[in-house]
């Protein structure tokens, strides 16, 4: 190697130092190293026994390795983008058939349904949605919480002039598994909010808010409407009160429904200290 | 523009997402012409000049992909306005034609057809 040779020899003269020096080691019938050098003059005052220490690192392993790292994590990368490019697409397929039947049948009550059906989609894919553009798998409740508001409104508010959903929200960010049950929870809150409560053109807004203190959260949902019937005009519970009350019950939570006078508040708690023990505050 | 009727084309390989696009632009108003890859979409727009507003996914088989076709329509028919909806959570708006709108999927229907009308009204504005 007179490559190797010259810098050894402009080493030794002092006029080259070689340091993590990489070449080739090319052998017949032998595959190729690749290999480190270092080199190192050592006088001790005699210039004509100037000795040199060499240190050869075989780093072709090291280095396959390494390429190999970085391959499976391209791999994995894209492989990632590819399950959430088919996740979007299965949800779209999903939920363009729901609307399509929706646009198909007679019946209000079956239309209502359906319509019910795609949000319920439509609010897991505002999840699967901000999940796959944020690290670690948690979900920043806030923003997760005003796309969804800000879906829901699209389609369900005619004129934004006379209704509006609001979100205030601290900094939480919980894993999907919570995040998920949250969202459906909204997603039927705010639907029976923008349902009942404004009905003849009344306007008024649908505020939603989540504050959290250590283990501790409230979910809560106020509207300013004409606020729940009770007694015998109390409304039979539908599907989405039996989603509801089982998922909160899920994250150990309790929900309350109270008058906001104008209006409903439906607040749901969890108190970690509270444990199992369960208190009904004005329960509807 | 045919008969008055704005002439949307759909280009998705899904068989189901494209059905139910063509349903949306056939209840918004619009006539809806349908394409399976970017080839076929060029094809029709060959075929005919009255095309208004191409809505079109991005991962789809054969020679282009969404993206490509959008900035190929938008050089050989700068006025076809363009719509693209991807799988993606977020794509580079640069990435895109300017004027184009960016929706991920799912997408919202009226999210869709709301842009479709002020992209189609832009149009009939700027003819004016």
């Amino acid at each position: 190697m007179p490559k190797l040779e010259s810098l050894l020899l402009a080493t030794a003269s002092g006029s080259a130092n070689i340091q993590a020096y990489e070449l080739e080691l090319k052998r017949l019938d032998q595959k190729t190293r690749q290999l480190v050098v270092n080199a190192q003059t050592l006088n001790d005052g005699d210039v004509n026994h100037i000795r040199l220490l060499l240190a050869v690192t075989d780093v072709t392993d090291a280095r396959a390795e390494a390429r190999l790292k970085d391959d499976l994590i391209r791999d994995k990368a894209i492989l990632l983008q590819e399950v959430q490019h088919r996740v979007a697409n299965s949800l779209q397929i999903i939920a363009s058939v729901l609307m399509q039947s929706a646009r198909r049948v007679q019946s209000e009550e079956a239309r209502g349904h359906l319509h019910n059906a795609h949000h319920r989609v439509m609010s897991i894919a505002a999840l699967q949605r901000q999940l796959s553009t944020s690290p670690g798998g948690s979900v920043e409740l806030r923003t997760y919480f005003k796309q969804l508001c800000q879906s829901l409104g699209a389609s369900m508010i005619a004129d934004p002039e006379r209704l509006s959903i609001q979100v205030t929200a601290d900094n939480s960010a919980v894993e999907a598994d919570v995040s998920v049950s949250l969202g459906l929870i909204v997603t039927e809150l705010v639907i029976n909010a923008l349902k009942h409560a404004f009905p003849d053109e009344r306007s008024g807004t649908i505020l939603l808010d989540y504050q959290s203190s250590g283990k501790d959260w409230t979910l809560s949902i106020t509207d300013d409407g004409i606020g729940m019937p009770a007694g015998s005009d109390a409304p039979k519970a539908g599907l989405g009160t039996g989603i509801v009350e089982a998922l909160v019950k899920n994250l150990g939570g309790e929900i309350s429904l109270s008058d906001a006078a104008p209006g409903t508040i439906v607040k749901i708690s969890h108190q970690e200290s509270a444990g199992s023990q369960t208190s009904y505050s004005n329960a509807a | 523009m045919n008969n008055g009727r704005p002439v949307v084309l759909i280009v998705e390989d899904s068989a189901l997402i494209r059905m139910g696009a063509v349903d949306l632009v056939l209840t918004a108003g619009y006539e809806a012409l349908e394409a399976r890859d970017a080839d076929e979409a060029i094809r029709i727009l060959e075929l005919r000049n009255d095309v208004d507003l191409v809505f079109t996914d991005v991962q789809m088989p054969g020679t282009m992909d969404g993206i490509k076709l959008s900035h190929y329509i938008r050089d050989r028919w700068p006025p076809v306005k363009l719509i693209v909806a991807s799988g993606a959570a977020i794509l580079e708006e640069s990435s895109l034609p300017s004027g184009s709108r960016f929706f991920s999927k799912p997408y919202d229907e009226h999210t869709i057809t709301d842009a479709m009308a002020r992209l189609l009204l832009s149009e009939t504005h700027s003819m004016t």
